[in-house]
């Protein structure tokens, strides 16, 4: 197993260095600059000079790669050229925010998913199983911007129970020694702090978790029917067990395999996908600094902020395999 | 008749139904798949007779300038946006790009990633590792974020949008086909085929990659649905078609996005042309998924 482990994380290394080199050479290839983003399109030939020369844009691109790698190697990721913070700081204020806004998602998805998924394969083609099996459908043809749109409408401008926008009420002064908000709160012991936020997760976790809600409903409906039919469930109810037991020890455990599979992609997918939830609900988070990044050209955020989602999704990936390997003898056993 | 005809006659009708012929039997008789087919028909004969169906041109002003539009009317149907255009005329109008975009970019998606699949799958070895490494990067970025980063580089004419949209799709059809091939490779017809002395490029495209395609198909019909979104996403943030008065369903949508309150059919109208239009290639999708699949086949 540590083998496999070892093996896989070794892979990263030359994916990354992949990914690193087109995006070094994709943010240089962008129309525009940095410079003429700061300074505006009429900007002087001079002034654009200058500020390049600032950044080290004049020189070679080999040496600008190699400056950035060696900086990579120690930890520093490079500094925005439009707020001048490291990016590196930037990262740690974004990256809670997406953290919380996805782990809400997945759990309201997997609250939902689970049980909705079970209880349709128990009535296999029954009313319940059509119907969730529709909503499910819907649900991934629902685009999340607009989903995102009317929750807004409904929830929040006609009845006015939750907030619009944004992590916590500006008024609101909570400390953040993580940056996850909801923590923050609690660990400070603001209780009415964790209201607000929560009040202000609620949306937007709805709106990004109910595409993953749609597929861990399907998945876990498709698990339990397979499971259902299998022999040692048969003997388990012919030998009397209570339904229930039954369901629960040989039915949900075997049936969560896949389960669990889609769960960490999906949480993978979300990690980096929230850019549409983020625009709508002005959710400081990764997605939309990305978005903002890219139109400003600000090439130190674009490249350290893919570079961070690459490496997440390729550690999720790994997860996925290794918790796989774990719950699965078989597969542990032919490594 | 002689024993000769009589033996063909009955090889005849052994003759199996075939892959395909027995798929749409069973298509045929899935509700889902026939509502998923109805809804695509429906936008598709709205594209096509765009021009028939509505009174007015997309871009053509036939109220009062400002304000907020006005609300659905018996005149027009879905109401006026704000520049004073018919929005029945325009949500209609953007079927035809819709469809015209999916279709596009699942194509080029679709070819890119078939090339890239069969040389990887039929040659294996260090083409098969360099390929699928390829793919991993492209995979290790978020799609979206690629389709926003490509824009950004290409510039935004619709050309250059539905470019985008398709090369996010390229790992996925690349990979499936991949799959697909090196699955077939092994099997005995393709064994059969070789020792009779099939050469390997016809023995490849008249044995194995029609063999492989079944996914691939369902995957493309289902990545239409995907493309739809997208490029709406993509016109959400911004960095749609950039050609002014365009009717996109995504555009009109982020237009309306900050006044929901005076506008709510201005966001819902679009909305839901996404919704029925990804609903449509999904149900079909997933019923040719259903019909194509041999173990459900008993």
């Amino acid at each position: 197993m540590l083998r496999f482990v070892v093996r896989r994380l070794l892979q990263l290394i030359p994916i990354l260095l992949g990914v690193s080199i087109l995006l070094f050479a994709f943010v240089r290839a962008l129309p525009g600059g940095p410079a003429i983003a700061l300074l505006g399109e009429r900007a002087t030939e001079e002034s654009v000079e200058r500020i390049e020369t600032e950044l080290g844009l004049d020189q070679p691109i080999y040496v600008q790669y190699g400056r950035y790698v060696r900086n990579l190697v120690q930890g520093d990721l490079g500094t925005s050229t439009r707020s001048r913070q490291p990016v590196l700081e930037e990262l740690k204020q974004k990256f809670p925010a997406t953290v919380e806004l996805a782990f809400a998602a997945m759990l309201f998805a997997i609250i939902l998913g689970i049980p909705l998924g079970f209880l349709a394969a128990k009535r296999y083609l029954g009313f319940l199983d059509n119907a969730s099996l529709f909503v499910s459908l819907i649900g991934i043809s629902f685009p999340v911007f607009f989903l995102a749109l009317l929750l807004k409408y409904v929830f929040a401008i006609k009845l006015g129970w939750l907030p619009t926008v944004g992590r916590v009420d500006v008024t609101r002064s909570i400390e953040h020694p993580t940056n996850f908000y909801l923590l923050d709160a609690v660990l400070t012991r603001d209780w009415e702090g964790v209201v607000d936020v929560l009040k202000h997760l609620v949306l937007p976790a709805i709106a990004l978790g109910t595409i993953p809600l749609a597929i861990v409903a399907r998945i876990t409906r498709a698990a339990v029917l397979d499971v259902l039919n299998e022999d040692y469930v048969r003997t388990a109810r012919a030998k009397g067990l209570d339904p229930s037991v039954v369901d629960r020890r040989h039915v949900m455990r075997n049936a969560m395999l896949p389960v669990v599979t889609v769960i960490g992609l999906q949480t993978g997918l979300l990690l980096t996908g929230a850019v549409l939830t983020e625009t709508v609900f002005a959710w400081p988070g990764m997605g939309s600094w990305m978005l903002e990044a890219i139109r400003f050209r600000d090439y130190a955020v674009i490249q350290g902020g893919i570079l961070f989602f690459a490496l997440l999704v390729s550690l999720t990936n790994l997860a996925v395999d290794v918790s796989y390997a774990y719950l699965n003898p078989k597969i542990r056993l032919s490594r | 008749m002689s024993l000769a005809q009589a033996e063909a006659h009955e090889l005849e009708l052994e003759q199996p139904a075939g892959l395909w012929k027995d798929a749409v039997q069973r298509l045929k008789r899935n509700p889902g798949a026939i509502i998923g087919a109805l809804l695509i028909s429906m936008f598709v004969f709205l594209a096509l007779f765009a021009d028939v169906i509505t009174s007015y041109g997309p871009g053509e002003q036939v109220g009062s300038l400002g304000g907020n539009g006005s609300p659905p009317s018996s005149e027009f149907w879905f109401g006026l946006d704000k520049q004073g255009r018919d929005y029945f005329s325009r949500v209609v109008y953007g079927a035809r790009l819709s469809l015209l975009v999916g279709v596009v970019s699942v194509s080029v998606g679709l070819s890119i990633g078939l090339v890239l699949g069969s040389i990887a799958g039929y040659f294996g070895r260090w083409v098969d590792g360099l390929l699928m490494r390829i793919i991993d990067i492209m995979l290790a970025i978020p799609s979206f974020l690629l389709a926003i980063g490509l824009v950004t580089l290409l510039g935004r004419g619709l050309v250059q949008v539905m470019i985008a949209v398709g090369a996010t799709q390229v790992p996925l059809f690349a990979r499936l086909l991949r799959g697909g091939i090196l699955a077939q490779k092994e099997s005995d017809y393709v064994l059969a085929a070789r020792s009779l002395g099939a050469p390997g490029p016809r023995l490849l495209l008249r044995h194995i990659i029609p063999n492989s395609l079944s996914p691939v198909i369902v995957q493309a019909t289902l990545s239409m649905a995907t493309a739809i979104i997208e490029v709406a996403a993509l016109s959400f943030v911004g960095l749609g078609p950039s050609q002014p008065g365009l009717p996109e369903w995504g555009l009109m949508l982020a237009d309306s996005a900050s006044r929901l309150e005076q506008g709510l059919h201005l966001v819902l109208f679009p909305g839901i042309a996404i919704v029925l239009s990804t609903l449509g290639f999904n149900m079909v999708g997933d019923g040719l998924r259903e019909a194509l699949d041999p173990k459900l086949k008993s």
